[in-house]
């Protein structure tokens, strides 16, 4: 008897402590007293993906921002699982982030569902002629520029993003294979680096990523702007099976799969930057996350023999952009310090500063400044300038990633035949869009 | 007895109404638990399958639509055919050495402790560190199988760029890995046979093969049946493997409907198709576990 009392004493009284906690916490949180951990500083918790090109971020600039008063919290995921995780963040108003650092063909999808803060209305001005046009450019939903998708003809463009880190391709080339500068066209690529695999100075003219969705497509991709290919037609209707669309398609699986690794069906990043910075290919157009890689002598054996240049071209020399791009999630919880670090952080100042830690800025001022700290960071303006584009700005663009890239990756596979994979993939993105309701 | 009885019934009249509801509301926490954690996500789960969501909101009721769509949509009908191979290959071959390897370790002999524990380490290792391994083996860069063949005169072994070898190099890490499942539920049932009938057999001189045949296998059919229908089921959801090892090439010959049903839901926002497709395939293995069932037992009648 005495030790049943005590034992229901026991329970009723962590009971009953556990409620009292839980109704001091509510009555707390309701009348908006600070919690101490946020207390310190303004607290940003800003979730990225890993990426090699956020490193200048991280190791120069956050600790510039604590200095600042920011207290920046930084929560890293791998790439793969972000956007699930974002998204699910977002649309259940869980907020656990202050600040998303997006992908940018992530906009649209995000920009559709409604779930980032306007960032023009927060004060962030998308009207400064320092941005890089193109890069501001892909923080609006709906795009002010070219198509839009159905539901969205008639919206007035909001700035729900801003540029982050200017990503985008680049070529990396072996100094000791080309000697006279930066290849300039697809052709010089193969027969020069024939001349350096024949030298024994590399054994591979070329490395790409060959896998299956996001990764072929994104290396194709290059060599498709290059070859004068256009994705979508002003309606949505594919057009990237075009007569120049096929050329580079049957090129990227016929001459450049036999000059690369025969392993390359299989090659994602890491692969290609190990045959690039393990000195057994020539050439590789990457962006600059593992670009950066190049002249840090524990990341490569070739240091001093790698040099970065414009994008080869067939036509024209265009690259893709692929940007790290910062949106405020409606449900962050320190809304207010999210909007004043996105301000001082693409201030002026800071971007120079992130420009001298190695990181491609997003304003133009920053690219000329006197002490660039990576030798990447003119080419990446040679390249902005010459030409760059984003991924189409659609939410669907995941699913016709995958689509080409699937088609892509069994040509390569084959080894031919990349025309006919361009028409089976148009054909299988025209039925997806329609029954998605493009049309 | 009876005294008793009448004592119960008083008190119970007494209590009135709490006493009589005391047990429910003693299992009421439990049964709310069942319903939020078990219940409801299923519930949930079948709503979201009639629904058509668009950037990640429901924007109309499809009824039976996302299910119809499902058997006309290739990449679909092709994720489950490749499922299929992946499940019936996998098992198979599971059960086959996992039986032989029960049958062998049945013996006493010195050291079968340690081989026992030896033989079921893969299943306890996590399988996303499973599949790392099996990538550093089959990577034709880098991988051990390259290295050994280089280094035997050959060239680079390309295994995960072909699609019938890397179909075929799942289905040895899924074999790698839960045939000790297998092995381990085989060599339970084997232990919990009944001496008499094998002693039997063996004093009136039947061979090896003979008490094999008309007595183990007979016998163990059951646990056989229960094997097969748990790995069935756990294969059909394998997942993190291919996650890891292809993300379901190249081209599409190891996308596992669960990896399609991912990149569906998650990477496409066609939150209620790819519900519909996961409702289907439970569907499928539910199906099929009840005909192993009822399979089972027709055997057992005849």
């Amino acid at each position: 008897m005495t030790h049943s009392s005590r034992s229901r004493l026991t329970r009723r009284s962590v009971l009953k402590g556990g409620i009292g906690l839980a109704l001091a916490t509510t009555a707390l949180t309701a009348i908006g007293l600070p919690v101490p951990a946020r207390a310190a500083g303004k607290k940003v918790i800003i979730g990225a993906f890993a990426d090699g090109g956020l490193t200048p971020f991280k190791q120069k600039i956050i600790p510039l921002a604590k200095d600042a008063g920011f207290d920046i919290e930084f929560l890293e995921d791998e790439y793969g699982v972000t956007l699930e995780k974002w998204f699910a963040d977002a649309k259940n108003s869980a907020g656990q982030y202050d600040l998303y650092l997006l992908d940018d063909p992530w906009v649209p999808q995000f920009g559709a569902a409604n779930v980032l803060e306007d960032l023009g209305a927060a004060g962030v001005d998308g009207g400064d002629k320092d941005w890089i046009g193109s890069m501001i450019d892909m923080g609006y939903w709906p795009p002010q520029k070219g198509p839009r998708v159905k539901g969205f003809e008639t919206t007035t463009p909001t700035l729900i993003c801003v540029p982050f880190v200017g990503d985008l391709q680049t070529l990396t080339y072996r100094n000791d294979v080309y000697t006279s500068g930066a290849p300039k066209t697809w052709d010089e690529v193969i027969a020069k680096g024939k001349e350096g695999v024949a030298a024994g100075k590399i054994k591979y003219p070329v490395v790409f990523r060959g896998v299956s969705g996001n990764p072929i497509v994104t290396s194709w991709y290059p060599v498709f702007l290059s070859f004068g290919g256009s994705f979508f037609d002003d309606k949505w209707n594919p057009v990237f099976n075009s007569a120049q669309g096929k050329a580079s398609a049957e090129f990227f699986v016929g001459t450049m799969k036999q000059n690369a690794p025969s392993g390359v069906v299989e090659f994602d990043s890491d692969q290609e930057g190990a045959a690039i910075l393990g000195g057994e290919a020539g050439a590789i157009i990457q962006y600059s996350g593992n670009a950066l890689k190049a002249d840090d002598p524990t990341q490569t054996k070739v240091a001093g023999k790698l040099d970065f240049g414009v994008v080869p071209k067939q036509t024209s020399a265009i690259a893709q952009m692929g940007i790290f791009i910062a949106g405020i999630p409606k449900s962050a919880p320190n809304k207010a310090n999210s909007v004043e670090f996105l301000k001082w952080y693409v201030s002026a100042d800071i971007q120079a500063k992130l420009s001298e830690a190695g990181s491609i800025p997003v304003k133009r001022s920053a690219f000329g400044i006197a002490k660039p700290g990576n030798r990447l960071i003119p080419v990446a303006l040679q390249q902005l300038d010459a030409g760059a584009l984003p991924r189409p700005r659609t939410p669907d663009w995941a699913k016709v990633e995958e689509l080409l890239g699937i088609e892509l990756n069994k040509a390569l596979q084959a080894g031919s035949g990349g025309g006919a994979a361009l028409d089976n993939a148009a054909k299988q993105v025209k039925d997806y869009l329609t029954t998605v309701g493009y049309y | 007895m009876a005294k008793g009885g009448t004592q119960i019934r008083k008190y119970r009249l007494q209590g009135a109404g709490l006493d009589l509801a005391l047990p429910y509301l003693m299992l009421a926490p439990g049964l709310l638990i069942v319903l939020g954690v078990l219940v409801y996500p299923l519930w949930d789960g079948l709503r979201a399958s009639t629904k058509v969501y668009r950037y990640g909101s429901v924007v109309a009721d499809a009824g039976m639509q996302n299910y119809i769509k499902l058997w006309s949509d290739p990449q679909f009908l092709n994720s489950l055919w490749v499922t299929v191979k992946f499940v019936a290959l996998s098992v198979t071959f599971e059960t086959i050495l996992g039986f032989a390897l029960a049958l062998f370790c049945l013996r006493e002999f010195r050291g079968i402790r340690l081989l026992r524990t030896i033989l079921i380490i893969p299943m306890v290792i996590t399988p996303v560190v499973v599949a790392i391994v099996f990538r550093l083996i089959y990577a034709s860069d880098a991988g051990m199988l390259t290295a050994i063949s280089v280094w035997m005169g050959g060239g680079q072994v390309q295994i995960l760029g072909s699609p019938v070898k890397a179909f075929i190099g799942l289905v040895i890490l899924d074999v790698w890995e839960w045939t000790p499942l297998m092995f381990l539920i085989l060599l339970a049932g084997l232990q919990s046979l009944p001496h008499e009938p094998f002693e039997a057999a063996r004093v009136d001189g039947a061979g090896s093969w003979r008490v094999f045949a008309d007595l183990t296998f007979p016998m163990m059919r059951p646990v056989l049946a229960i094997a097969i229908v748990l790995r069935t089921i756990d294969a059909f959801g394998t997942f993190d493997q291919v996650f890891v090892l292809t993300r379901g090439g190249p081209g599409e010959a190891t996308r596992l409907v669960s990896i399609y049903g991912y990149d569906t839901a998650f990477k496409f926002q066609q939150t209620g198709y790819a519900a519909a497709l996961f409702v289907t395939i439970g569907l499928v293995v539910l199906a099929l576990a009840f005909s192993a069932v009822r399979l089972l037992r027709r055997v057992d009648a005849s």
